[in-house]
């Protein structure tokens, strides 16, 4: 990876009326460069997307795509990218052979050079059998591929895709998400999403923005160890117990792990074999299998699995824009607080309930307190 | 420029992609017909060689019809469906899909006013001669009706560049244009009523009516005052667009 800088942002912020879609957002996406783009609806990715390719301007701050300012140049911004807005809005009434030239005579694209691109554009979005069909006619999981088509019809060096899953079936985004792996090996790819198995499929690396801010942004184990747990997932058989002991319940399950130096918290998960299954989590860097193993054993149950993960990127993501989700549905985010987050999360956590008072007092004293942003 | 022209391609195109340039097309060459022959005693009762009804008529079917329904969706449709962010997001300058959309609209139009010159051609040409036509106010009509038309498609596109959908910037047009073309005949009433305000009144009406502007083009006469007059209201209405096109960034 080199180390050029094809998307620089830097203290973005962009208001809309009283309402602050973005809070001084700042990251740096280099050339060869895979990044998810990860946050909760409304939490501000689009917007900046938008930004990025001068479809709107920011209130504040700096952007910078290929080197170009959006603001002094939008027009070589624009032809360094390939865009794709959320839910690919194309011409319905045209053909997508028609579509695709119309893009490419607009992008100053000459006959034969549309002609090479269109051929290869083709066999990578999968669009042979549809060239003729009106758009209108063709299903989401088809638009979406026209509109990657429009994005890739250039060659850009830089691809800006917002959502581009969403309406696909399982199968279309597996193969999607193969090509924007098979791409990013040359180009710079920032996606947008809320699914989280996609950015761990595709993407290197993870930019998570809650409420208009960065919150993570990172390698993607980086961002796991984020929250500082690790988790252990125990299945113990229901009726089997070793001989002189009773068949274990699920509340004595619970009990005997709670009671194990370094588990934070437990927590019964569903299971279909006649088995109980219990998630434990630990702390960053620990391993409690030993322990864990030793508990089972002196109880006399019977293990039937023992796994350790660090967490995954989808507790990290709930953990990291909880705030959000809460305050939407009018609870007082302090008070619910969880108490199995008191080590070393703690600071963590109270900065953003910070976060959170800041919001609500909607002015600017948080900008010269300068609000922290967790970043990696 | 390039860039621009494609916009216009397109544009015009996509009219030809469903009925409704078909309908609109129809529907005023109908009605323009039955104004033309049948009202007011029609053609035949008037007992000259001339087309100025033509020239009466067609922009009041531009202006109530063809105009509002063209340019409703340039730039409404496009902001609801979400195109806009599509279209301006490839390298082009707001200012060439503001023009190309204008373009695009006006070449629809231009179709319709050409196509108007059956009236001449065939009453006074071939098949039939009906007397020896005047060919100097026919000219200068055709001037008239052209640069009528690119004042009111430049209207119709500001209205639908600030319009929230469709329908909305249909209304609005077709009540800016028909406020625009019967201010005359309410300075003239209100002209008649007398008075110093009423008169003054009156005079910045007639000032403003696109009827009143015609006028002297029907009779054969190339007023520069309203030949800048048109063009004026032209480029105001397409800077004001693209104005409105350029505030998504700050909005």
């Amino acid at each position: 990876m080199s180390t050029d800088v094809m998307i620089q942002a830097s203290g973005l912020s962009k208001r809309f009326g009283a309402a602050r879609a973005l809070d001084k957002v700042s990251f740096e996406v280099r050339r060869g460069e895979v990044v998810g783009f990860l946050g909760p609806n409304g939490a501000g990715k689009s917007t900046t997307m938008r930004i990025l390719t001068c479809f709107i301007s920011p209130t504040a701050g700096l952007a910078k795509v290929n080197g170009y300012d959006v603001f002094d140049d939008p027009l070589q911004v624009r032809n360094a990218l390939g865009y794709l807005p959320q839910r690919a809005p194309l011409y319905t009434d045209m053909t997508v052979y028609d579509y695709l030239k119309f893009v490419a005579q607009i992008r100053g694209l000459d006959e034969s050079k549309f002609k090479g691109r269109l051929k290869k554009v083709v066999e990578v979005c999968g669009l042979a059998q549809s060239l003729g069909k009106d758009i209108g006619t063709l299903s989401h999981g088809y638009r979406q591929r026209v509109g990657l088509g429009q994005a890739l019809i250039h060659d850009p060096p830089i691809l800006i895709l917002d959502e581009p899953t969403s309406d696909l079936d399982p199968n279309e985004k597996a193969e999607l998400l193969k090509y924007i792996k098979e791409m990013g090996k040359d180009r710079t790819i920032l996606l947008s999403t809320h699914n989280l198995a996609e950015v761990e499929e595709a993407c290197g690396r993870a930019i998570i923005v809650s409420k208009g801010r960065v919150v993570a942004d990172g390698a993607l184990d980086d961002i796991r160890g984020k929250t500082g747990r690790v988790r252990y997932v125990v299945t113990i058989d229901e009726k089997r117990a070793e001989a002189g002991n009773k068949p274990p319940t699920a509340s004595a399950v619970e009990e005997a792990f709670r009671r194990l130096p370094g588990v934070r918290s437990v927590k019964t998960l569903a299971s279909d074999e006649k088995a109980f299954k219990v998630e434990l989590v630990g702390a960053q860097d620990s391993d409690l299998r030993a322990e864990i193993f030793r508990a089972v054993v002196a109880q006399g149950w019977t293990l039937l699995e023992l796994r350790r993960d660090a967490q995954s990127l989808d507790a990290v993501f709930r953990d990291l824009t909880r705030g959000d989700e809460k305050l939407d549905r009018g609870a007082d985010w302090k008070d619910e607080a969880e108490p199995d987050d008191e080590d070393e999360s703690e600071d963590d956590e109270d900065d953003s309930e910070d976060d959170e008072d800041d919001e609500d007092d909607e002015d600017d004293e948080d900008a010269s307190k300068g609000a922290p942003e967790r970043k990696a | 420029m390039s860039a621009m022209l494609t916009i216009a391609k397109r544009e015009f195109r996509s009219y030809f992609d469903s009925p409704l340039a078909y309908v609109v097309i129809c529907l005023s060459f109908f009605a323009l017909g039955l104004m033309y022959f049948m009202l007011n005693g029609g053609f035949w009762q008037a007992d000259r060689s001339s087309i100025e009804r033509l020239f009466e008529y067609a922009p009041m079917g531009l202006s109530f019809l063809v105009v509002p329904v063209v340019t409703m969706r340039l730039i409404a449709e496009e902001r609801r469906s979400g195109t806009l962010e599509m279209l301006i997001t490839l390298p082009v300058k707001d200012s060439d899909v503001v023009l190309g959309k204008y373009l695009g609209a006006l070449g629809l139009v231009m179709v319709l006013v050409v196509a108007t010159l059956v009236y001449p051609i065939g009453m006074f040409k071939v098949p039939w001669n009906l007397g020896p036509l005047d060919t100097g106010p026919v000219l200068s009509g055709y001037i008239g009706l052209i640069l009528f038309s690119a004042a009111a498609v430049s209207i119709g596109l500001l209205v639908s560049s600030f319009a929230e959908s469709q329908a909305v910037a249909f209304f609005i047009t077709f009540f800016v244009l028909a406020a625009l073309w019967f201010f005359d005949n309410a300075a003239q009433s209100l002209s008649a009523s007398g008075g110093g305000f009423a008169s003054f009144l009156a005079a910045v009406l007639q000032y403003v009516s696109f009827q009143t502007r015609l006028g002297g083009f029907w009779r054969g006469l190339i007023d520069s005052r309203d030949v800048i007059f048109f063009l004026s209201v032209t480029v105001l209405a397409l800077f004001v667009a693209f104005r409105a096109l350029e505030r998504r960034k700050w909005a």
